[in-house]
């Protein structure tokens, strides 16, 4: 059984965003709530200041606290180390969302896609309502509904439970790549099983100094970021006083 | 009987806007409350923690006669162990509202996951109830079990700590991570519990104009310096927490806490929950009248009250990993009506259970 992570190349990753835009895409995941994201810090001070971007997502952490703390098992590790979510067991305590370190999980505090179910136009008779839209498209709460989702997790998670990212793992039983992974124009995400010493992911960890997410916290993630974005130099010095 | 009419309408209101924020919140949804991805655990969770606690510390109580043979507590016993069952019926209420999914919480027993705190807790409340009902049935028949009441001991015992494993678990928040809370929750639970016990004998006293007995007067009297040191014991502890979390701590977790110092429930938590009852129940002259006990065990119960939010919100208000982004640094709340229906709501039943009960079921009986 694999053991799957994923590496995120910093000195390939150009911001865009588009694997957010994918996975919402993929998941149907609902305004509000992301199950791909960023972070993003500004160091220096001005004018010598730079950006910093590190793209995050659910680290499908090898010691999950939040896995560890779930009363029903509604959060649960598969065999290949995703980190899973069961809907149907969730009973929205939220403990979850306490224990977990990186802040990637998430409440449907209400019913998700709401702003697709108005039913009012921006300009009566020639435009289209929301609701309309999802109706012309035969989508199911939104109009680019993807039903893929649904096999192995409701389609569109209910309110009162939480939701996060699961690796794509619907994808990935088929052999086929995280959304993210696939989407990523600049290939900066690269995913992979542990296990296995020739993957693409444990050559890069091993040819890069790889670090995770608050490695102090114990929690093993499966993600795993090596290099950084800089394309500036800088004279040789040591300084002065 | 006026009077009484009254009391049971204010209360019957009281639960009618809580099934109306019920019927709201599992409609619409829980974004009724002020809550963001980062204030994930506000009013209503804060003020379950005060009833769950103030039940454990009820059970101490009621413990002293049962468990350390300590007779002259026998004649508040059955007040006890009843006033034990409102609290945490008002408890289950608040903790059904804050949950997202009630129904759901059959997997507590079909899908159950030992390694988690959370459902030790489950598993311990739902004994705790089923104890606590076969206990006061038990003293309502004129008999004390032992058996029972040590049972009851050791679940208050498993329930204040566990709570404080539940939250000394999070290794991601230290303000709510420390074992220091396994010791600091039946402390704290113990001072509400006993403020809870005056404050509802002395209105009991006041409303039903029975002259008192010198024991029993005599106990009241003890109960209300226990109450103090024990305010006072719990001060000292706080003030070790301010010191240890907040002011000498350099580690930015810790920030929540710190931005929790001199906020308004912190106060209220410090002054009204421990300064004040510490130093009215340390003075004999105020701590043998009813007025005296009364404000002392009510400005003991608001503090308590308060200090439950201040913790809970300790803990949350400063965002983690990718919540920060594009948050400031520590986020602010300010419950919203449904919140404050909700925690309403908790009181109401509860204090409508204790009335009936106070009504109809001879709470002041002693069992043999």
């Amino acid at each position: 059984m694999p053991r799957y992570a994923m590496v995120i190349d910093l000195q390939r990753c150009v911001g865009c965003g588009s694997c957010s835009i994918s996975c919402r895409n993929e998941n149907n995941v609902s305004e509000g709530v992301y199950w791909s994201h960023k972070i993003t810090e500004t160091s220096g001070k001005f004018p010598n200041v730079r950006y910093h971007y590190i793209p995050t997502l659910c680290n499908h952490c090898e010691n999950p606290p939040c896995v560890r703390g779930c009363p029903t098992q509604a959060m649960h590790k598969l065999d290949n180390g995703i980190t899973m979510h069961d809907p149907n067991k969730c009973i929205g305590c939220r403990y979850c969302m306490i224990n977990c370190p990186y802040g990637v999980i998430y409440f449907n505090w209400k019913n998700a896609h709401s702003a697709w179910k108005a039913e009012n136009s921006l300009i009566k008779g020639v435009t289209s309502s929301p609701a309309e839209e999802v109706r012309k498209t035969g989508g199911k709460g939104i109009p680019y509904y993807n039903p893929e989702r649904n096999v192995t997790l409701a389609g569109i998670r209910p309110k009162g439970v939480v939701e996060k990212c699961t690796f794509c793992d619907h994808r990935v039983n088929e052999g086929k790549l995280p959304r993210c992974v696939e989407a990523c124009p600049a290939d900066a995400r690269i995913f992979g099983d542990l296990d296995n010493p020739q993957s693409q992911v444990n050559q890069l960890l091993g040819k890069f100094r790889p670090f995770r997410l608050k490695e102090a916290v114990g929690t093993e993630p499966a993600v795993f970021y090596i290099r950084d974005f800089s394309a500036a130099g800088y004279p040789r010095t040591k300084g002065g006083v | 009987m006026k009077k009484q009419q009254l009391w049971i309408g204010l209360l019957c209101l009281g639960i009618l806007l809580g099934l109306w924020t019920t019927f709201k919140v599992y409609t619409v949804g829980f974004s009724l409350y002020a809550k963001t991805d980062v204030l994930v655990w506000t009013l209503p969770l804060s003020t379950y923690i005060f009833f769950s606690l103030t039940s454990a510390g009820l059970a101490f109580i009621s413990s002293f006669p049962v468990v350390f043979g300590i007779k002259r507590y026998e004649v508040v016993e059955k007040r006890t162990v009843y006033l034990e069952i409102a609290v945490l019926l008002g408890s289950f209420v608040c903790l059904l509202l804050h949950l997202g999914a009630p129904l759901n919480v059959v997997y507590i027993l079909l899908s159950p996951n030992p390694s988690s705190p959370l459902w030790w807790l489950a598993v311990l409340y739902f004994a705790y109830f089923v104890l606590l009902l076969s206990a006061f049935w038990r003293i309502h028949t004129g008999h004390i079990s032992k058996t029972l009441g040590v049972l009851i001991f050791l679940i208050a015992i498993f329930t204040s700590t566990t709570l404080g494993w539940l939250l000394g678990m999070t290794d991601a928040r230290p303000t709510l991570n420390a074992s220091f809370f396994s010791f600091y929750f039946p402390l704290t639970g113990l001072a509400s519990g006993m403020a809870a016990l005056i404050l509802f004998s002395m209105v009991y006293l006041n409303l039903s104009g029975q002259a008192v007995s010198e024991e029993r007067s005599a106990l009241y009297n003890e109960f209300a310096r226990l109450m103090g040191i024990v305010a006072g014991m719990v001060a000292v502890l706080f003030l070790w927490r301010t010191i240890s979390g907040g002011i000498s701590s350099t580690a930015v977790e810790y920030g929540g806490f710190k931005h929790m110092i001199g906020s308004i429930p912190y106060n209220i938590e410090f002054w009204l929950g421990l300064v004040i009852p510490t130093v009215l129940m340390l003075i004999p002259t105020i701590r043998v009248t009813i007025w005296g006990k009364v404000t002392a065990s009510v400005s003991l119960l608001v503090g308590m009250f308060a200090g439950r939010l201040e913790f809970v919100l300790s803990g949350v208000v400063r965002p983690l990993g990718q919540m920060a982004e594009g948050r400031p640094e520590i986020v602010s709340y300010m419950p919203t009506v449904y919140e404050v229906f909700v925690a309403l709501f908790g009181f109401s039943v509860m204090l409508l259970i204790y009335t009936i009960g106070e009504r109809y079921l001879k709470l002041e009986a002693v069992p043999e």
